[in-house]
């Protein structure tokens, strides 16, 4: 039997030769506990990668920030024009010309159908008056 | 980072888009040269519902009943050779982005003048006129909601006279 000593100072070759000599016999269940503690080493590095994925977000959550931000300060009320009259009846009296252009503008357009109108029943009266004779 | 830098581009476009209005067209040429503007606030047309028997001229469609629905009105009247055509195109992009559906075209003497409206079958919510002459482009915005049927009655009866 050697000496831890003896053990110590032999070269790795010398070891591995001394163990192929005398097999020891492999200790019962060691294959599983192998496997067991692989699949845990797996299983805690996994756990770890999880852990630093939040930071993949980051970028997203500072995006839905900024569109909020840009979304509260359009909506903001406050943050419109300034009332051009102080005085409801210059108020008053700018929607009343404001609704006589869109009116102007429209009576145009309904002059323009009345006449269209009255063009078309040109031929329609002189068929009719041809069918009567 | 390329498919964040893709999705913000993409999103600051869809808002732009989406801030277009009359608002945002108003607040833009506001305060350009050979421009007159006029803006009235909610507020102002909660203080005018107050004021009784609005009226236009006696040969032209009376709009006045649905003047104390109406929640805002922007108007730019601008004379500026130089914005004339960007605003006209604004308010067309508005126009388009804000579904309005078109009510009346006329063109005369040189002139086009269209006019929108937005809303459900029984409820305008949003009026627009934009009138385009060679060296004039008139735009008046009108929000609130007026009953499509009294609005398109007050039309037929100007039409029917």
């Amino acid at each position: 039997m050697k000496t831890l000593e003896e053990i110590e100072q032999l070269s790795a070759e010398e070891l591995e030769q001394k163990a192929t000599e005398s097999p020891a016999a492999v200790p019962e269940g060691l294959r599983s506990r192998l496997r067991m503690t692989l699949a845990a080493q797996e299983f805690l590095a996994g756990e770890e990668a999880e852990k630093a994925r939040p930071v993949r977000w980051f970028p997203y959550a500072t995006l839905a920030t900024a569109v909020a931000a840009a979304t509260l300060l359009v909506a903001l009320p406050g943050r419109g024009p300034k009332d051009t009259f102080d005085d409801p009846l210059l108020a008053y009296a700018e929607v009343e010309k404001a609704f006589q252009t869109i009116s102007d503008k429209m009576s145009v357009g309904v002059d323009l159908v009345r006449e269209a109108g009255a063009t078309a029943e040109i031929p329609q009266n002189t068929l009719h008056k041809i069918q009567i004779k | 980072m390329k498919r964040i830098l893709i999705l913000f581009a993409a999103l600051l476009l869809s808002y732009s888009a989406f801030a277009q209005s009359g608002k945002s067209i108003y607040q833009k040429y506001s305060d350009a040269d050979q421009l007159s503007a006029v803006y009235i606030s909610p507020a102002m047309f909660r203080l005018i519902g107050r004021i009784p028997d609005l009226e236009t001229g006696d040969n032209k469609v009376n709009l006045t009943p649905v003047i104390r629905s109406l929640t805002g009105m922007y108007i730019l009247n601008s004379e500026n050779a130089s914005i004339n055509e960007q605003l006209r195109s604004d308010a067309e992009r508005f126009i388009k982005n804000g579904r309005y559906e078109l009510l009346m075209e006329v063109k005369d003497h040189g002139e086009t003048v269209r006019m929108y409206t937005v809303g459900s079958e029984k409820v305008i919510e949003g009026f627009v006129m934009l009138a385009a002459e060679p060296d004039q482009v008139t735009f008046i915005c009108l929000d609130g909601e007026m009953p499509r049927d009294q609005f398109e009655g007050m039309v037929a009866e100007q039409m029917a006279r």
